[in-house]
C-alpha cells in the first residue's frame, strides 16, 4: 500500500495522528532486517527427502527385457499360445454363458487391468 | 536504488520446479526469510518463536506447492498468503487468548530494547512505550482485522494484493482495515495529540 493510499481524506484531522503512527510504524517494520541466524538451514533440513529419480533409460530397458522374455517363451514353447487359446475356446464353447456372466467377466478383467496399471504407475 | 539480483525469483523457481534444485530454493529462502518472519512476528504480536515455527512451515509448504505457483502474483505475495494461512490455522488450533501472555513476550523479545545508558532518553523511552502500546493494541484486533492491517501497512501491499493474500474480496479488506483503525484509535487514545 502506498503512502498516498494511506492518506486519510481531507477533513479527517481527527484520524491523521493514527494514520501517521501506522505509516511510521510500518516503515520501521519494513526497514528492519531479520537476520538469518541459521533459519534458512533449518528450513532446508525440514524439507521432505528427495524422491529417488527414475533414470530415463529405465523404461526402454524394462520394455526391451519383457520383449526378449516374450520371444524366448514363444521360442522355447512353440505352439503353446495356440494350444492354450484352443483349449480355452473349447472349454468356453462347451459351456453356455449368459450375457450377464460375460459382462461380469469383462468388468472383472477391466478392473484387474486398470487396477494393475494404476498400481504400477503409483510405484513408478 | 535497489540492486537487482543476478538471478530473478522466477528463474530460481523454474530451477526448483524443473530440476528439483534445492540450492535454488535455499537462495529463495534467504531472500525472503526476513520479510516472511517479520510479517509473522507482527501477526503473532511479537511471539518470535511461534513466528519462526510458522515461517518454517510456510517455506516447507511453498516448496511442496511450488509447481502450483502460477506467477499471478509476486512470489513474496504468494509467500505472505501461505504464511497468513499458516498463522490463521495455528490461531484456530490454539484458540489463543490474544492478550494473554503478550506483555511478557513483548518485553523479552522486543527488537528495540533500549541499550544500557540510553534508557533515560525521553525520545527512546517514548518510542519504546509507543511500540509496546501498539503491540497491545494489535492484540485487541480480530484475526482478520490484524491480518488485513499487516498486509496493507506493514507488508506494503495494495488492497488487491491483500485480498489475494487473505482470500477475500477487496471490499472486505477495506472493511477490516477500517474497523481495525477504529479499534486502534480507541486503544491508542492516550497517544492522540491534545486538541488545542
Amino acid at each position: 500500500m502506498t503512502d498516498s493510499d494511506q492518506t486519510p481524506p481531507a477533513g479527517s484531522v481527527d484520524e491523521q495522528w493514527l494514520e501517521q503512527l501506522l505509516v511510521r510504524e510500518a516503515r520501521e517494520h519494513r526497514d528492519r532486517y531479520v537476520g538469518d541466524e541459521g533459519f534458512s538451514a533449518r528450513v532446508m533440513a525440514a524439507l521432505p527427502a528427495p524422491v529417488a529419480a527414475v533414470p530415463n533409460w529405465r523404461k526402454p530397458v524394462v520394455t526391451g527385457m519383457w520383449a526378449i522374455a516374450g520371444i524366448a517363451f514363444a521360442y522355447a514353447l512353440p505352439g503353446a499360445v495356440h494350444d492354450v487359446a484352443r483349449e480355452a475356446f473349447v472349454l468356453l464353447s462347451a459351456k453356455p454363458f449368459s450375457l450377464s456372466a460375460i459382462g461380469a467377466m469383462v468388468g472383472a478383467l477391466a478392473i484387474v487391468t486398470y487396477g494393475g496399471a494404476a498400481l504400477a504407475l503409483r510405484r513408478d | 536504488m535497489a540492486v537487482q539480483p543476478a538471478v530473478t525469483d522466477a528463474q530460481l523457481i523454474a530451477r526448483c520446479v524443473v530440476q528439483d534444485d534445492r540450492h535454488a530454493f535455499a537462495e529463495l529462502v534467504k531472500r525472503h526469510q526476513s520479510a516472511v518472519r517479520a510479517c509473522l512476528r507482527k501477526l503473532t504480536a511479537g511471539n518470535h518463536a511461534l513466528a519462526d515455527d510458522l515461517a518454517q512451515e510456510t517455506f516447507v509448504l511453498a516448496w511442496k506447492n511450488l509447481k502450483s505457483f502460477r506467477q499471478e502474483a509476486r512470489f513474496s505475495t504468494w509467500l505472505y498468503r501461505i504464511a497468513t494461512n499458516c498463522w490463521l490455522a495455528d490461531a484456530r488450533k490454539r484458540k489463543e487468548t490474544l492478550l494473554g501472555d503478550r506483555d511478557a513476550d513483548v518485553g523479552e523479545e522486543d527488537d528495540v530494547d533500549p541499550e544500557p545508558g540510553t534508557a533515560s532518553s525521553p525520545d527512546l523511552a517514548r518510542a519504546t512505550a509507543l511500540k509496546l502500546d501498539m503491540e497491545r493494541a494489535m492484540g485487541v484486533l480480530s484475526e482478520a482485522e490484524r491480518a488485513a492491517l499487516v498486509q496493507c501497512y506493514h507488508n506494503d501491499l495494495s488492497h488487491e494484493e491483500a485480498a489475494f493474500v487473505l482470500g477475500c474480496p477487496v471490499g472486505t479488506v477495506k472493511t477490516h482495515v477500517f474497523r481495525a483503525k477504529q479499534k486502534l484509535k480507541a486503544a491508542l487514545a492516550a497517544w492522540a495529540p491534545n486538541p488545542t
